[in-house]
């Protein structure tokens, strides 16, 4: 078990450290964060539209796009220079490869979620600080959920023609789930719903990732086994 | 007989008592109060969701079964089931929306039921153009394998969001908890409805698992 | 049996069960014909 963490970790680490250098994916998501916003806010009557009936959509929009790059950007790394194989020839398990990517993809994604929270509450007067934990727990809970799926599918999909087309096509149906209970969740927080009303979603959410990441995990090795 | 000609066979029976099923669901099935007469579309709608939701199943199982026992046949069955549901969906999705602009004034709602349906179709399609992008037929089938599993997995999620969602979409009347409410003789038209739609599901599966096999390209 | 005057809704009933019948047989027609002709043995 200790063997598999570390592997994992070393998996990870690599990968936040490759991104770190490059920068691009972060910057990208970034750009469109800001992006989103503006055209967002612009697109408003201020006196018909309060920001915070738009608030949950932009979010996660935002957050959705953010975790799409993200997974175009984790194996395509390995396509080049044939990386994956060496990475596939290296004495580290199936499961600490596939853990490894998944946690290098959620440091990506949560580092563009935060600072596209962060911007967000500074360009737009929405009271996100009186509900910053229940926040945090949905993203956390649903972004769990379908970046496992989608670091499972990026692992075949970059083999396949058409890598770029074919995995927001096979990833749809695994995104709604978590992106409908995250919007309706955050619907509730935003408009001072007492927790109990979203305790359902979170309960869904939570039954979600333990489902997937479990799955994803064990399927996994299926995808890259020669 | 072959595999072939039995899916036939089976189809054409299943199709005829299809004729049947309308008559009966058209002529012979009380109206509705409140909906009136499309609310019989209910017959064909549901049904095929059923068969939908069938194949999907099918397609998760046989996928496992494939992963685990690494026999071709499974994989076969599996993109056969996954062809025949996506035709199934088909009739799923452009039935629900001519049920539902009468009935709710517009053709199409975000709402979850009719979400998750547009997401199994989705699904199938998702599953078909990997199988098509893939060459290698080894990694193929793996691959078709992961999906179907996933796909699967998803399933009850798709189930219990409809009850979480504050939703136009009428409550599930057969399948909840508790006796259907239907009155009797829908139920009845309803229940056949079901038998015909699986039948149909049955014989073409049957035809398309020979078709896959005499092409050996699933 | 069916009422005399036809309700409002009675259009999209129709609609609905011609196309489900259109796509349930179109398959069928695509079955038999990637099927082709069958030996008897």
């Amino acid at each position: 078990m200790g063997e598999l963490v570390r592997h994992a970790w070393l998996v990870a680490r690599k990968d936040l450290h490759l991104e770190f250098r490059s920068r691009t994916a972060i910057t990208s998501a970034l750009v469109f964060t800001a992006l989103v916003l503006v055209v967002f806010e612009h697109g408003r009557d201020p006196t018909a539209v309060a920001t915070i009936d738009l608030a949950p959509s932009i979010l996660w929009v935002t957050f959705s796009f953010a975790g799409m790059l993200t997974l175009n950007r984790a194996f395509n790394a390995e396509l080049e220079n044939q990386a994956l194989d060496g990475l596939l020839l290296a004495p580290i398990s199936r499961t600490s490869l596939f853990l490894g990517k998944l946690v290098a993809n959620l440091a990506f994604v949560a580092v563009v979620q935060v600072t596209g929270l962060l911007l967000f509450t500074l360009f737009f007067n929405v009271p996100v600080w009186k509900v910053w934990a229940p926040l945090v727990s949905v993203m956390i809970l649903a972004t769990v959920g379908f970046i496992a799926v989608g670091t499972l599918f990026s692992a075949m999909v970059v083999r396949t023609r058409f890598a770029e087309l074919m995995l927001p096509v096979l990833l749809l149906p695994f995104l709604l789930p978590p992106l409908i209970a995250a919007v309706e969740v955050t619907a509730k927080l935003f408009a001072g719903r007492p927790l109990s009303e979203v305790a359902g979603w979170l309960r869904l959410l939570a039954a979600y990732d333990v489902a997937f990441v479990s799955l994803a995990t064990l399927l996994f090795p299926a995808t890259v086994t020669e | 007989m072959t595999l072939l000609r039995r899916g036939r066979w089976i189809t054409g029976i299943a199709l005829l008592l299809l004729g049947g099923l309308y008559v009966r669901a058209l002529v012979f099935t009380p109206e509705e109060r409140l909906q009136g007469l499309a609310q019989k579309i209910y017959y064909v709608h549901v049904p095929s969701a059923w068969s939908a939701m069938l194949a999907m199943g099918m397609v998760g199982l046989a996928s496992i079964l494939f992963l685990l026992l690494k026999d071709a046949r499974y994989d076969r069955f599996a993109s056969a089931s996954a062809e025949v549901g996506t035709a199934f969906s088909l009739v799923m999705l452009t039935t629900g929306p001519l049920w539902a602009r009468p009935i709710w004034g517009t053709w199409w709602t975000w709402d979850a039921r009719l979400t998750l349906t547009l997401m199994l179709f989705f699904l199938f399609i998702g599953y078909q153009v990997l199988r098509g992008a893939v060459t290698d037929p080894g990694l193929r089938a793996r691959y078709a394998a992961v999906v179907g599993i996933c796909g699967l997995v998803l399933l009850p999620f798709i189930h219990l969001s409809v009850y979480l969602f504050r939703t136009l979409h009428p409550m599930p009347i057969v399948l909840k908890p508790g006796r259907p409410s239907l009155p009797g003789s829908m139920l009845e038209t309803l229940l056949l409805s079901f038998g015909v739609f699986t039948l149909l599901y049955v014989g073409f599966v049957m035809q398309r698992y020979a078709i896959g096999e005499r092409s050996h390209d699933a | 049996m069916t009422p005399d005057v036809v309700p409002p809704t009675g259009g999209y009933m129709v609609a609905a069960y011609v196309v489900a019948a259109v796509i349930l047989l179109g398959y069928t027609v695509v079955l038999w014909r990637r099927g082709g002709s069958i030996s008897k043995t």
